[in-house]
């Protein structure tokens, strides 16, 4: 950007050179207009399906039949959202799904950016190592780890009538246990801690070693306020991911008071139909709360992705 | 024991019922009744006419008791839940009152990464259902209860089941699951539709099959296809050229399930007849419709005719009930009458603890009421071919079709390795369709891959 800078002028002295008026550089207008209209036909093109999933919420079954098939619902069918609702008890589900969400969540953003402060701030023995171990299970696809997983949720000693030696009872199984613990944590949360953690400055460490803080504090109150962004990052991002989950509560409860929000959008999809409307119904519904959640967290949200280089 | 005779004296019996249940039909009601708690009464007899020499199946209502669990992809969502809690479940505990029932409900979808980590993990529930095609596989890692041990023959189900269905719950000679309910693929024709082109049936051979639907294809005048004149895309594509096969005469496996058998002559031809319609009729453009579908085309008539699911009935009733009487089922022509048959299937755990209640539970939810309520529920066709002449079976054209014509009905599976290998059929069906392989090429590949897995 070039700009000219002003002389001040010295009080008593004529100005030995007239000052250009300060000009802001603009970008020329087509190209603004041609930025802009792109970006448009993005947003447009991202929020279709959005739409469409509305829409088709609120049309009937003989409306969606029709071929070409309607823009806007010709009948509001409002009771769609109603009898979506009474096919399941999604109260139940509505609750369950935040509880197992919310806990996901606290467990992140305290385990996890302690864990990424770790790595990034305090040098021992092994620590690219044990970095390299979670990049490594950043490969590991979600499928291959469901049977171990729920083995150590059934063997877990001293629960569910299990002995010492996880024997004998159910563990972990149909347990809130199983359905926070073993996905509190994750690989990718510890990883974007800790790159946020490695940008920070060092002299803010040795400052506050200096005025006499221990380890904890420094992680506590020296830099976890400074990545804010990361947390909201982390945060919105954990909530989704466990919002979203579907197989994980299915298999490790048996219980209909244990069930999510996605088990009960699957009672619209049988193998050879799906209920559209009412799964539209359902899916926007379920959506509300990580609409909402990213609302309030989006000016955070988009610094630290882009922060992270994780656009 | 004698299952037949359980199931069928039960259907003179009267039910007790809970009484706030509006959202059930007047066929349900109907189909309640028919069994009610009769059925469990006289299953209480049969089995505790049972011998089984170590008494644990065989055992008279008192004697049967315990805490059982069982995992059902079918009775699904509130209405199905309201079925099996609030109507069926009552009328057993009244037989066996000391029996209490736990269900974990999950979708065909996820059915077997549920049975799959239960089997690892030693939590096998009492009594499974399963697909078509899927005891096989449980029945030879050792995980279902042979049911013919404990008085359930083969005989004796096909006195009450067609014969092909019966053998879906059959592994090396025995009993492992009892059928509760079919699903089936057949050609289906919208007549009004035919109608307008000069015809008043379905066709009859497929030289007459691919001439109608040149017949009834619609394009625009710049060629864009406006009706499909016989839709084969709006099914998985694996089920869609099962059908075709079954109706070419062919198999997918040999009499032994030892080695693939559908790249014999009669597939390849099946193959082929689907390729040609496509690429040669052009009745049908790639990608005109998918299994995604919002509704199917046969509904808002961008087809005339097609291979369709039995739940076409039912989408039809709730989108456009107007046209229900214009649908007509009719058998994919071919060198043999053939229609494609999948369906539910009742096992019981072979480590049950409880394995006289377990079996209890099973035979309930088979006998004609339950089996029937439960179809009902789902729009599917009961196992039992007495139901034929039930309300639902005689009100639903799609249903009473399919049972009328079972005795040419063919289903998929066989070998234990099934469910590793049936995934593989689809991308190989779609190479074909899309010109990417010849159909022979296609199949020889895809019989390669079978060959492989089988251990051949």
């Amino acid at each position: 950007m070039s700009t000219t800078r002003m002389h001040p002028a010295t009080p008593g002295t004529p100005p030995t050179a007239t000052p250009k008026p300060r000009t802001k550089r603009r970008r020329p207008w087509k190209g603004r207009l041609l930025l802009n209209v792109i970006l448009s036909l993005g947003a447009f093109t991202m929020v279709i399906p959005f739409l469409w999933m509305i829409a088709t919420s609120l049309k009937s079954p003989a409306e969606l039949a029709q071929f070409p098939p309607t823009l806007l619902p010709q009948v509001w069918q409002w009771s769609n959202y109603s009898e979506a609702l009474q096919a399941a008890p999604f109260h139940l589900y509505f609750r369950n799904s935040f509880l197992i969400s919310a806990g996901h969540t606290i467990i992140t953003l305290v385990l996890g950016s302690m864990a990424g402060y770790a790595l990034a701030r305090i040098p021992f023995r092994g620590r690219e190592w044990v970095f390299m171990g979670f990049v490594a299970m950043l490969m590991i696809p979600t499928y291959t780890k469901i049977v171990p997983q729920f083995l150590l949720v059934k063997f877990m000693p001293l629960f569910g009538g299990n002995d010492i030696f996880g024997q004998g009872g159910t563990g972990w199984l149909n347990t809130w246990w199983a359905l926070i613990i073993p996905g509190g944590l994750s690989a990718t949360a510890i990883f974007l801690f800790r790159q946020f953690y490695l940008s920070l400055p060092r002299e803010l460490e040795e400052a506050a070693r200096l005025d006499g803080l221990n380890e904890f504090r420094i992680y506590a109150q020296i830099y976890t306020p400074l990545i804010k962004p990361a947390l909201a990052t982390v945060a919105l991002l954990t909530f989704q991911e466990s919002w979203n989950n579907f197989l994980w509560p299915l298999l490790v409860t048996t219980r209909d008071d244990l069930r999510v929000i996605q088990v009960g959008l699957a009672v619209f999809q049988q193998l050879d139909s799906t209920s559209w409307h009412y799964l539209m119904a359902g899916t926007t519904l379920a959506t509300v709360p990580m609409v909402v959640l990213f609302l309030f967290c989006q000016k955070y949200f988009i610094q630290g992705f882009t922060h992270a280089g994780i656009k | 024991m004698n299952f037949r005779t359980a199931r069928q004296t039960s259907t003179s019996q009267t039910s007790t019922r809970p009484a706030s249940t509006p959202h059930r039909s007047a066929g349900r009601r109907a189909a309640l009744r028919y069994t009610g708690l009769g059925t469990a009464a006289v299953l209480a007899l049969a089995l505790s006419a049972c011998s089984a020499e170590d008494g644990s199946a065989g055992a008279d209502s008192d004697a049967v008791s315990g805490d059982i669990t069982l995992l059902t992809p079918i009775y699904e969502g509130a209405a199905g839940q309201r079925l099996l809690e609030d109507e069926l479940l009552p009328q057993f505990y009244e037989q066996y009152p000391d029996v209490t029932v736990t269900v974990d409900y999950t979708n065909f979808a996820r059915l077997n990464e549920k049975l799959t980590t239960g089997v690892v993990s030693g939590l096998v529930p009492d009594v499974m259902m399963m697909g078509v095609g899927w005891v096989e596989a449980f029945a030879d890692k050792g995980v279902l209860a042979n049911l013919s041990e404990s008085g359930i023959s083969v005989a004796d189900l096909e006195k009450s089941t067609t014969p092909e269905i019966v053998q879906a719950g059959v592994w090396e000679g025995d009993v492992y699951g009892v059928p509760i309910m079919l699903d089936a693929r057949f050609g289906v024709a919208r007549m009004d539709l035919l109608r307008e082109a000069g015809y008043d049936a379905p066709p009859s051979t497929w030289a007459e099959l691919v001439e109608m639907a040149e017949a009834l294809t619609v394009r625009s005048e710049n060629g864009a296809l406006e009706r499909a004149g016989f839709d084969v895309l709006s099914l998985d594509a694996r089920q869609m050229y099962e059908t075709m096969l079954f109706s070419s005469g062919g198999s997918l496996f040999n009499d032994d399930n030892t080695a693939p058998a559908f790249n014999s002559a009669e597939g390849v031809e099946a193959l082929e007849s689907v390729v040609d319609l496509i690429h040669t009729s052009k009745v049908e453009d790639t990608g005109y419709s998918s299994t995604k579908e919002t509704v199917n085309p046969l509904i808002n008539g961008r087809a005339a005719m097609g291979i369709a699911h039995n739940n076409l009935w039912t989408q039809t009733l709730e989108a456009a009930p107007e046209l229900l009487p214009e649908l007509e089922p009719f058998l994919i022509p071919g060198d043999a009458p053939g229609m494609f048959v999948g369906g539910t299937l009742a096992t019981m755990s072979k480590g049950s603890e409880h394995p006289a209640a377990a079996q209890a539970l099973l035979e309930f939810l088979a006998s004609p009421g339950p089996a029937l309520a439960a179809n009902e529920q789902r729009g599917n066709i009961p196992a039992l071919t007495e139901l034929l002449d039930s309300e639902y079976a005689q009100g639903n054209r799609l249903v009473q079709f399919s049972m009328e014509n079972l005795d040419v009905a063919k289903r998929e599976g066989g070998p234990s390795e099934w469910l590793g290998l049936r995934g593989e059929i689809a991308p190989a069906i779609e190479s074909a369709l899309l010109a990417q392989k010849t159909p022979k090429q296609a199949l020889d590949d895809l019989a390669d891959v079978f060959a492989g897995k089988m251990g051949g």
